[in-house]
């Protein structure tokens, strides 16, 4: 019998209920591999890429892209090896019913009505030692249970059993022998660094191992082998004229594509406004030396910038929002949204309830983040949600600039580098401070003027007088 | 190298160590070989000839016949290693750990740990274990699991002439108690030995003996033997096997066989001692611990069944694992259908 498997709309989280298919990645009757992008599925908060996890063939493509969200656990694809029939493909999307996702919310009281509106499970009548639920799987699949071995106790049949019987028969690719490299009774490593050790021809006697009990690891053959030699530096062509300026055209990638349409979005339907303020920041910078010590972390100022914003949002709820059609949603505590630049693109993770964590918390918090952007590896819930952004480009050594509102939220603070500028002194005469450069873009359908300008006011007040940030 | 079988390797092993250490005494029933008997001192030459000729070369002061009382003997070594000197004991049959428990399990294993560590324990208990000799069910049991079960111990179970040497000679030179598990089914194989008086293996390093990417077959012993005999006949079919002796059951090698098993996805134990709260249960769990990622199949334990071993020899073949039953799982475990 062929290998077919189903390609069902996948649940990402407990609030996921739908998706939409954004893009397929694969064309029917295309070979596909394991890790191949298959398609890029679109829900309220995430847009992401989904893998193949084996080989297959797509054999049938059912949901085509853009045609609406569809409910998790949905067939969206038929993956089967290319043996399949095309009658059996047919005969199994007939026969395919989605599995039951909805563990916690599973109603009892209406399973039986839908049960029986499908496919009447065969009644067994057995005196065979059998576990209920395998009983019931057997009668739901149609399992001949009268020839099957039971594997447990006096030949009980368990779930594990039915469910084998149920499965069309493995065909499993073999790899055969490996080369045994045999002790020579002076060196003791692992068979892996044996192996490794025989394939770059690296005699291991006089090695000494770092492994468990002196062995000789896989790590200590691999420090043992040679690296390829680096390619030779090119000298550059003395005629720069001749020198080709050929545009090399990359297409958006599916996220480039996504990021692009969002915030187009947002940039043409948002009424923004700016607000600009410039802060003193050389009590911040002072303090967070001291602080730093006192704490024992490497909080950046980005961190203090992150947590003093957190604070103001707290004591402005006004401005701590998300817009969501005609309704303004008005947050107690702030989960503040920092723009990181990826290798996927701009990413934009959340510092949950950063008023009410400490600095050395926020800079534990977002390190992680920021580790996790930079593996890619960035899930679901560390980008849901976020009741304001910050983006921060004063690192780059950008003195100012606007930020593209983040929907659904209300606000968003775009801050400039610290620079060292002269003002008057109270004397009259002139001193230098260092100021930072704050943008703050707002919603205007969701936050007037007055109530930007007092956040702002506030939030100047705590960089200023940062000991605020600890009250 | 040269030839030498299983028993010869043991006699060998103690001998070279009792004349490079004067310190090594060597402590059973019967290790003289026929002392009291018409014949004279080595006469018979002990039950299994895995202590003849030592008494000849070395004096009745350190090849000592013990009265029949294991307690007595397992307490004496205790007491020989606190005092200084490196015992060697016997116990003819490995199933007598019973009536000297309290000596291996309370005292010696316990030694360095209650006095603080300011004693060291030196001793080695060799015992001979397995079936397949018709000695029913107080003569042939395998006890490895007991004893891998009780900190303290190290437990060695060599299954060729060659790892006896390095095994032993490492037993005899280590500072702890060390549980030295001869199968008395291999008393009589032969292998290549190296000669070097030094050679040693350390302990808690398993054996590669067969290398394969289709499935990881762990064993020792005896039916390390049967594990390879199937591991050959499947390569014909293209059915690769890693066949992994542990060598040691305490300490154990984890990465040896997690490595394998990261490679292979298929994952069986074929072991000698009963099913329950066993070394097979033991090293499942392991392999379903720490290489769930890679497993393509639910890991496959062979035992024999959870009862005493039978006398008749029908019945004890039909108890302990044979070549067909494993032949069996390692198919089992590539024929296992997965879902989605």
């Amino acid at each position: 019998m062929a290998d077919i498997r189903p390609f069902c709309m996948p649940k990402w989280g407990i609030e996921m209920t739908e998706g939409t298919i954004a893009e397929w990645m694969v064309q029917e009757g295309e070979s596909i591999t394991r890790g191949q992008t298959l398609c890029l599925i679109e829900t309220a908060k995430i847009t992401n890429e989904v893998e193949a996890e084996y080989d297959a063939v797509a054999r049938r493509v059912l949901v085509p892209a853009g045609s609406g969200a569809q409910p998790v656990g949905t067939l969206l694809a038929v993956f089967a090896d290319a043996a399949a029939t095309d009658a059996e493909i047919d005969a199994f999307i007939d026969g395919f019913r989605p599995a039951d996702t909805q563990v916690a919310a599973r109603k009892p009281a209406a399973a039986p009505a839908a049960a029986a509106a499908t496919a009447a499970p065969t009644k067994i009548m057995t005196n065979r030692p059998i576990s209920p639920e395998a009983l019931k799987l057997a009668q739901a699949e149609g399992v001949d249970i009268a020839d099957l071995e039971g594997s447990g106790r006096g030949g009980r049949i368990t779930y594990q059993d039915v469910q084998q019987a149920s499965l069309p028969k493995a065909d499993p690719v073999l790899h055969g022998a490996a080369a045994l490299v045999v002790e020579d009774g002076k060196a003791f490593a692992s068979p892996l660094a044996l192996r490794i050790a025989a394939r770059h021809g690296i005699a291991l006697a006089g090695v000494t191992g770092t492994g468990r009990r002196g062995r000789i690891s896989k790590a200590d053959v691999l420090a043992l082998v040679p690296a390829p030699a680096p390619a030779k530096a090119v000298t550059a062509a003395p005629d720069l004229a001749a020198v080709a300026n050929q545009a090399e055209i990359v297409p958006f990638d599916r996220i480039r594509k996504i990021v692009a349409r969002r915030l187009t979005e947002a940039k043409q339907q948002i009424p923004h406004f700016y607000l600009r303020i410039s802060v003193r920041a050389d009590a911040l910078l002072a303090m967070r030396k001291t602080a730093n010590a006192v704490l024992g972390c490497k909080a950046s100022v980005n961190d203090y910038i992150v947590k003093a914003v957190a604070n103001a949002l707290a004591r402005h709820p006004d401005v701590n929002v998300q817009v969501h059609g005609d309704e303004l949603h008005r947050f107690p505590h702030a989960d503040v949204a920092i723009a990181v630049a990826s290798p996927k693109g701009l990413v934009t993770p959340v510092v949950r309830r950063a008023d009410l964590l400490r600095i050395d918390q926020i800079a534990a918090a977002t390190r992680a983040l920021i580790d996790r952007a930079a593996a890619g590896r960035l899930s679901f819930d560390d980008m849901d949600g976020g009741t304001f952004s910050v983006s921060n480009l004063g690192m780059m050594g950008v003195e100012q600039f606007d930020a593209i509102i983040n929907p659904p939220q209300g606000a968003i603070l775009a801050v400039g580098a610290a620079a060292r500028q002269p003002v008057e002194a109270a004397s009259g005469g002139v001193q230098f401070e260092t100021r930072i450069a704050l943008t703050l873009s707002v919603d205007h359908r969701a936050i007037d003027g007055a109530a930007g300008a007092a956040f702002l006011t506030t939030l100047k007040d705590l960089i200023e007088a940062p000991e605020g940030l600890f009250a | 190298m040269p030839q030498m079988m299983y028993r010869d390797a043991v006699v060998t092993t103690i001998a070279e160590e009792m004349a490079r250490d004067p310190n090594v005494v060597v402590l059973g029933e019967d290790v003289v070989g026929g002392m009291g008997t018409a014949g004279g001192p080595e006469a018979i030459g002990g039950i299994w000839s895995t202590s003849a000729g030592l008494f000849g070369k070395f004096g009745a002061d350190r090849v000592i016949d013990t009265p029949i009382s294991e307690s007595a003997i397992i307490g004496a070594a205790g007491g020989l290693a606190l005092s200084g000197k490196r015992p060697v004991a016997e116990l003819m049959f490995a199933d007598f750990i019973g009536v000297s428990l309290d000596q291996i399990w309370n005292q010696l294993a316990k030694f360095h740990y209650m006095f603080g560590g300011k004693t060291k324990c030196p001793a080695v208990i060799r015992m001979a274990y397995g079936a397949g000799y018709n000695a029913a069910a107080q003569h042939s049991q395998s006890v490895h699991q007991i004893l891998t079960g009780m900190p303290g111990l190290k437990v060695i179970m060599p299954s060729t002439p060659a790892d006896v040497k390095g095994l032993l000679r490492t037993a005899i030179r280590d500072d702890d108690p060390v549980i030295f598990l001869e199968h008395k089914a291999l008393y009589g194989i032969s292998g290549e030995v190296p000669d070097d008086p030094d050679f040693a293996i350390p302990f808690g390093h398993a054996r590669l003996s067969r290398a394969g990417q289709d499935v990881t077959i762990v064993s020792s012993g005896l039916l390390l033997g049967f594990c390879e005999a199937v591991a050959d006949k499947l390569l014909a079919e293209g059915i690769g096997c890693d066949v992994i002796d542990l060598r040691s059951t305490s300490p154990l090698d984890e990465e040896t066989i997690l490595d394998s098993v990261e490679v292979t996805g298929r994952f069986l134990i074929v072991d000698e001692a009963p099913p329950r709260c066993g070394l097979a249960a033991d090293i499942c769990a392991l392999v379903a611990n720490k290489a769930f990622a890679s497993l393509k199949a639910p890991p496959q334990a062979i035992t024999p069944p959870h009862t005493p071993i039978p006398f008749a020899r029908e019945l004890e073949s039909a108890y302990l694992p044979s070549v067909d039953r494993i032949e069996a799982a390692v198919r089992k475990l590539l024929a296992w259908r997965r879902g989605n």
